[in-house]
């Protein structure tokens, strides 16, 4: 059966196309303020490059912090439940998964079987979060597509002490005052966030292999840190990672 | 005999000079990147108003960012923590306070003291912008009006819009979202200065509140989240007229002339 997957994060709306557990297509936009209105441009697009039409579709299953906006969505599904499913099937034996939002950190935690065990949720705060790098990368006139290539360059860490993103863009502005160099500073950044999501995934307990999903994860200059410092063995996310929540709920569309 | 208080804040410096038992001479700036040259500037500025210099100071203590900095360079001839400071500052102007509400540009603190202003305790955020100036300086921008006047303009709304998170940053984005759907300014403003109570409220929770209370430090200026904390704790705070940024400087200069009383 062919379904949709939609995932309607704080800063980007997802769409994956399944045929069964098949990946036909997906799509991307940013989440505005209208995107009740967008999103069926969105699911069009999806189909058009998995080469189906809506009537092709079974189930539509949306996701994520504005679910309930997709009007054409025939079943919500909780996002946590969605992140564990897509896990289950690309990485079978992976105990946690620690999907870095725009807004958010969710760490669940599955049995081998893949059931959810546990899961722990921070939005309240965007330290660690895709908005944190946001602030910084705006900070510093550095897009985040470069942050992976800048720190290379790096010669050293700069220690970034705050957590709070408000506090650390006035803290990194007043490093490049004294005259630090931008990839040493961007490299502290990544240290520095890759920090909070430790603390957040230990507070699970050891587990034996995890991975990272949703945007951060594409930051090889951060999961590079977390495959050092964060015990356990780390799994690359085999596809993009920004779509697992959405892929998830594609994939429990099928059992509807 | 001059005593003379330092206290270099996140935002503004202070420096306060007391000759007796009163303030003599007062000064605020804006900080300078360096605490020292920040202190320096304004302890100077305050005794040059009267004619003084350093070396007329019988004694003088530092506080606030950089004070052991400060007192290493030879401007003060010792340091003492702001909550100290603000405690003492507090109960010199207001005997009867035993709660003291103190948020500054990058923290919030609530100080309680004792009878003769000696600390008791104590709890303080500085890890979080949320409940600092910090977070009404991020808010005012994003509105398009000053951190003076987001107050005041509070006073106009005719509903409280308030912030769903408390996290500066995820503020910023939700009052994005109000203002493109035509959400008033005051109404944004009562909103974002009740979330700002709030977050201080969770802080006056965890040390408790005896009476009298009041409020220092630049945030105490805004009279919208005076009320909202008023309204919160179910009394009414007391007043002073005594501009409410110099209370940790005049309790550092107070401290001072307790510290050259004990050694004489």
């Amino acid at each position: 059966m062919i379904t949709l997957g939609l995932d309607v994060g704080s800063l980007f709306t997802k769409a994956v196309l399944l045929d069964d557990d098949r990946l036909l297509a997906t799509a991307i936009r940013e989440t505005s303020g209208t995107i009740a209105m967008e999103v069926g441009a969105l699911i069009d697009l999806a189909l058009e490059r998995g080469g189906v039409t809506r009537s092709d579709v079974g189930t539509i299953t949306s996701t994520g912090q504005g679910d309930e906006l997709v009007e054409q969505a025939d079943f919500l599904e909780d996002d946590v439940a969605c992140i564990a499913a897509a896990t289950r099937h690309y990485l079978p034996d992976t105990e946690l998964t620690l999907e870095i939002g725009g807004q958010s950190i969710t760490g669940v935690l599955s049995s081998p079987g893949g059931d959810v065990t546990n899961y722990m949720r921070n939005d309240k705060c965007a330290s660690g979060t895709g908005r944190f790098i946001e602030v910084i990368s705006a900070a510093l006139g550095v897009a985040m597509e470069q942050f992976d290539e800048t720190v290379t360059r790096a010669a050293k860490k700069v220690t970034v002490s705050t957590q709070c993103a408000v506090f650390a863009e006035s803290e990194i502005i007043s490093h490049l005052n004294q005259g630090e160099a931008v990839p040493d500073i961007i490299a502290g950044v990544c240290e520095s966030t890759a920090r909070i999501i430790i603390s957040q995934a230990l507070r699970f307990g050891p587990v034996s292999h995890y991975t990272v999903t949703g945007g951060v994860a594409l930051f090889s200059s951060i999961t590079g840190i977390l495959e050092v410092k964060l015990p356990g063995i780390y799994r690359p996310f085999p596809i993009d990672p920004r779509f697992a929540a959405a892929f998830g709920a594609a994939l429990l569309g099928q059992q509807e | 005999m001059f005593y003379g208080g330092i206290d270099v804040g996140s935002l503004t410096a202070q420096a306060v000079v007391l000759k007796d038992n009163s303030i003599y001479s007062f000064q605020s700036i804006p900080v300078k990147p360096n605490p020292v040259d920040s202190a320096a500037a304004v302890i100077e500025g305050a005794l040059r108003d009267k004619g003084l210099t350093l070396k007329d100071l019988s004694f003088c203590v530092s506080t606030g960012y950089g004070r052991e900095q400060i007192q290493k360079e030879g401007l003060a001839g010792e340091n003492m923590s702001e909550i100290s400071c603000h405690g003492k500052g507090a109960w010199w102007i207001l005997p009867r306070v035993r709660t003291v509400i103190d948020i500054g540009g990058q923290d919030a603190k609530v100080i309680r003291v004792d009878q003769d202003g000696e600390l008791v305790n104590f709890v303080m955020n500085d890890k979080c912008a949320a409940g600092t100036g910090r977070f009404l300086d991020v808010m005012s921008k994003t509105l398009g009006v000053t951190v003076e006047e987001i107050g005041p303009l509070s006073f106009s709304a005719r509903q409280v819009i308030e912030m769903s998170s408390r996290c500066s940053i995820f503020c910023e984005t939700e009052v994005h979202h109000y203002l493109q759907r035509g959400a008033g300014l005051a109404d944004l403003a009562a909103g974002i200065n009740r979330t700002m109570a709030g977050r201080v409220m969770a802080l006056v929770r965890r040390v408790g509140i005896e009476k009298e209370v009041t409020m220092t430090g630049g945030v105490a200026k805004n009279p919208a989240v005076r009320r909202e904390l008023e309204k919160a704790m179910g009394l009414k705070m007391l007043t002073y007229n005594v501009d409410s940024q110099l209370v940790g400087a005049l309790g550092a200069a107070l401290i001072a002339r307790r510290l050259e009383e004990v050694k004489s």
